[in-house]
C-alpha cells in the first residue's frame, strides 16, 4: 500500500484548516460589508417578529463580544455542525445541503461516465492521426468544446427536448414515481430505482438525467481530447513502446494497453481537477435550466431568501468536496503509479 | 494538487522580449493564432466603440423606451438584427454593448489577480519560513473554493454589482498565479546569479524585481492570456445565476438568464449572447495556446507516428 498514515493525517488536518479559513472568510465578509450584519444573518426579516429574529442573529453571531472571540465561537459552531436552521428550508443547514449534494453528485458522475471514455477515445484517435485532417478537426473541436458555456448548451438541449415533445424538467416524474411507489433511500435515484427493481422509474430518471449530463460533459470532453492527444503523443515516443514494436506486439495492444496504461496517471490528475470545475457547471445547469434539485437550487434559494447560513454551509461543503476529490485523485494516482508515494 | 504545476518542465528563461520578437515571424504563420488574434482584436475594438456603432445605444445599456412594449420578443429582422428581448429592447445593441462589460470583467480580474499573485508568489519564494507558510496556506485555501460560491457570499454581503463579480473572481484567481509564480520563483532563487546578487549586497526589493520577477514574468503572463477565456466563462456563470451584475445590465450571462424564461417562444435571446461568449472565450484561448506552445519547445516538437 503506497499510502502512509502521515499523508492521511496531513489531509485531515488540512481539511480542518481549510474549513477554518472558509469560515473566517465568510464571517469577515458579513461583518465588514456595509449594513447591519445581524439583519443580514437573519435574512432581512420583515413583519412583527423581525426584531426578535435580529436579536437572535446578533446573539448567534456574537456581535456583543470582541471580534476574535466571535470568530472562534463561529468556528466552534461550525465544527459542532450547528450553524442553525436554514432560513429558506427551516431545517438544519448541513442536512439540507447533504441531501442536495447527492443529487448533484449523481449528475456529475453520469456526465463523467459519458465524458471520460469519449474524450479519451477521441484523444487517442487524434494522436494516432497526428497532424492529419482528423487530428486537426478533433483538436479544433476540443478547443471549441472546452470554451463552450455549459448553460448555453444546456439551454439548447432543453429546448430541443421540449420541441420534440419530451418533458426534461426535474429529477423524476412525480406521477410515475407515486404510481409505482418509488422511495428514494440513498438519494442516488438511479441506484435506488435499481435496488427497488423499479425499471419504469429507472428509465424515467435516466431520460431526465441524460441531457444535463451531456451539457456538463462538454467541458471535460474538450479538455480530455486535447490532453489525451498530448499525453499519448509523448508516451508513444518512449523506449518500451519502441521495444514492443520490435517484439512484434500488435498495434492495438500497444496503444490500448501499454500507452493507455502509461497515460492514466496524467489523465487521473486532470480529470480530478476538471471534476471539481464541473461542480460549478452542474450548479449552473441543473436547477436554472433543467429544474433539478441540487446544489444549484440551494444557491438560488439562498440568494432569494437572503439565507446566509445556507451560503456559509454551501461554501464549506463545496470546499470540503474539492479537497476530497483532490485527496481521492492523489490516492488513485498513488495506487496506479509506482513512482508516486503518499 | 501541487503536482499540476511542479510537473511542468518549462524553464523560466524565455524572455518577454523574445516573445514579441517572434510575433511577426512565427506566430502569424499559424492559422490558430491568426483566428485567435482576429477575434481578440475585434472584441477589443468593439469594447471601445460599442456605444457608437450599435443602432440603439440607450436600449443596449438597459433603458426601456415607452414604445418598446409593442415589440416584445420580436424575431430577428432587418430592423432588429438579433430580434428584441423580453422587454422589447434591441437585442443586437444589448449583445454588442455586452462586449464592453466582458472586456472590463476580464481585464480587471486578470490584472488584479496577476498583481496579487505575482507579489505573493515572489514574496513566498524569497522569504522562506512564516511568510511562505502563510501565503501557501492562503493559496491552497482559495484554490479550493470556486468563485461562484464566493460570489454567493459576497452577493449576500455586498449586494449586486460589478464589485461582487470582480471581488469573487479575484479571490480565487490570484491563487493560481501565486502558485505558478512561487514554483518558478523558487527555481530562480536557486540560480547562481541570485546568490551572487545577494552576496554583492543588492537589496531584497531589487533582487525580487530585477532578478526574480523578471524571470518568472513570461510564463505567468502567458498563463494569464490563456486564462482570459475561462475568466469570462466563470464571470458569465456568476451573472447567469443572478449572483453578479443587476438584471438590467448588458452582460451576456444576464441576458441569457433573461432569455431562459422564454426559451420556447424566443430562443434567440439566449442564443446570441451564448454564441458571443463562446467565440470570445475561444479567441483568448487560441492566442494563449499558441503563445504557450511557442515558449515551451516540448509542445512544438516534430512528431510522426512511426508504426
Amino acid at each position: 500500500m503506497p499510502l502512509s498514515l502521515n499523508y492521511l493525517t496531513k489531509r485531515i488536518v488540512w481539511i480542518f484548516l481549510v474549513i477554518i479559513g472558509v469560515v473566517v472568510f465568510s464571517y469577515t465578509a458579513i461583518i465588514i460589508s456595509p449594513g447591519d450584519p445581524a439583519v443580514k444573518w437573519a435574512g432581512n426579516p420583515r413583519g412583527p417578529n423581525a426584531s426578535l429574529a435580529i436579536e437572535l442573529a446578533r446573539k448567534e453571531l456574537g456581535l456583543d463580544k470582541p471580534p476574535l472571540i466571535q470568530v472562534l465561537k463561529f468556528v466552534a459552531d461550525v465544527f459542532t455542525g450547528n450553524i442553525g436552521l436554514s432560513i429558506a428550508y427551516k431545517i438544519p443547514v448541513f442536512e439540507v445541503i447533504l441531501r442536495r449534494l447527492v443529487a448533484t453528485l449523481e449528475l456529475l458522475l453520469i456526465s463523467y461516465l459519458i465524458a471520460i471514455p469519449l474524450g479519451v477515445f477521441l484523444g487517442i484517435e487524434s494522436a494516432l492521426h497526428r497532424n492529419g485532417k482528423l487530428d486537426t478537426f478533433l483538436q479544433s473541436l476540443g478547443t471549441v468544446l472546452a470554451n463552450t458555456p455549459t448553460f448555453w448548451v444546456g439551454a439548447w438541449l432543453f429546448l430541443t427536448l421540449i420541441l420534440l415533445g419530451a418533458y426534461p424538467y426535474g429529477r423524476v416524474d412525480p406521477k410515475i414515481a407515486t404510481a409505482t411507489g418509488f422511495h428514494p433511500i440513498t438519494g442516488f435515484y438511479l441506484i435506488d430505482a435499481l435496488v427497488e427493481g423499479n425499471l419504469i422509474v429507472f428509465v424515467n430518471i435516466l431520460s431526465k438525467i441524460i441531457s444535463p449530463a451531456i451539457a456538463i460533459a462538454i467541458y471535460p470532453i474538450g479538455v480530455l481530447v486535447r490532453l489525451t492527444r498530448a499525453l499519448v503523443s509523448d508516451a508513444l515516443l518512449e523506449d518500451y513502446i519502441r521495444a514492443s514494436v520490435a517484439w512484434g506486439v500488435s498495434r492495438s495492444v500497444i496503444i490500448w494497453r501499454y500507452a493507455l496504461k502509461a497515460i492514466t496517471p496524467g489523465l487521473v490528475q486532470v480529470i480530478g481537477l476538471a471534476f471539481s470545475y464541473s461542480l460549478v457547471d452542474a450548479m449552473a445547469v441543473e436547477y436554472v435550466v433543467f429544474g433539478r434539485e441540487g446544489l444549484g437550487s440551494l444557491l438560488i434559494d439562498s440568494l432569494n431568501y437572503g439565507d446566509f447560513r445556507l451560503a456559509v454551509g454551501l461554501i464549506i461543503i463545496v470546499a470540503v468536496f474539492y479537497l476530497l476529490v483532490n485527496t481521492l485523485t492523489d490516492i488513485i494516482q498513488a495506487l496506479i503509479d509506482p513512482k508516486v508515494r503518499l | 494538487m501541487s503536482a499540476v504545476i511542479s510537473d511542468s518542465r518549462k524553464s523560466p528563461n524565455s524572455s518577454v522580449k523574445g516573445l514579441y520578437q517572434n510575433l511577426t515571424r512565427r506566430y502569424l504563420r499559424r492559422t490558430k493564432f491568426k483566428i485567435g488574434l482576429v477575434i481578440t482584436l475585434v472584441v477589443l475594438v468593439l469594447a471601445l466603440v460599442s456605444p457608437w456603432v450599435v443602432p440603439y445605444p440607450d436600449e443596449g445599456a438597459g433603458y426601456v423606451p415607452p414604445e418598446a412594449s409593442q415589440r416584445e420578443k420580436e424575431p430577428p429582422s432587418l430592423r432588429f438584427f438579433f430580434g428584441t428581448d423580453t422587454r422589447g429592447r434591441d437585442l443586437f445593441s444589448r449583445v454588442i454593448m455586452g462586449v464592453r462589460s466582458a472586456v472590463i470583467q476580464i481585464t480587471t480580474v486578470i490584472s488584479l489577480s496577476l498583481l496579487i499573485g505575482l507579489l505573493a508568489g515572489v514574496l513566498a519564494a524569497y522569504f522562506k519560513g512564516v511568510v511562505e507558510i502563510i501565503l501557501n496556506y492562503l493559496v491552497e485555501l482559495f484554490i479550493s473554493i470556486p468563485a461562484v460560491i464566493i460570489a454567493l457570499v459576497l452577493r449576500l454581503a455586498l449586494g449586486p454589482g460589478l464589485m461582487t463579480v470582480i471581488a469573487s473572481l479575484v479571490t480565487t484567481w490570484w491563487s493560481w498565479y501565486a502558485r505558478i509564480t512561487y514554483v518558478y520563483a523558487r527555481s530562480v532563487m536557486e540560480m547562481d546569479y541570485v546568490t551572487l546578487a545577494r552576496l554583492s549586497g543588492l537589496s531584497p526589493l531589487k533582487i525580487m524585481t530585477r532578478h526574480v520577477m523578471r524571470n518568472v514574468l513570461t510564463p505567468v503572463l502567458v498563463q494569464a492570456v490563456t486564462d482570459m477565456g475561462s475568466v469570462l466563462l466563470e464571470a458569465s456563470t456568476i451573472n447567469f445565476l443572478g449572483l453578479g451584475l443587476p438584471l438590467n445590465s448588458p452582460e451576456w450571462g444576464v441576458i441569457m438568464l433573461e432569455g431562459l424564461s422564454v426559451l420556447e417562444i424566443a430562443p434567440w435571446i439566449s442564443a446570441y449572447p451564448g454564441f458571443f461568449l463562446l467565440v470570445t472565450a475561444l479567441g483568448f484561448s487560441l492566442v494563449g495556446d499558441t503563445l504557450r506552445e511557442e515558449i515551451d519547445p516540448r509542445l512544438r516538437r516534430r512528431w510522426r507516428l512511426w508504426f
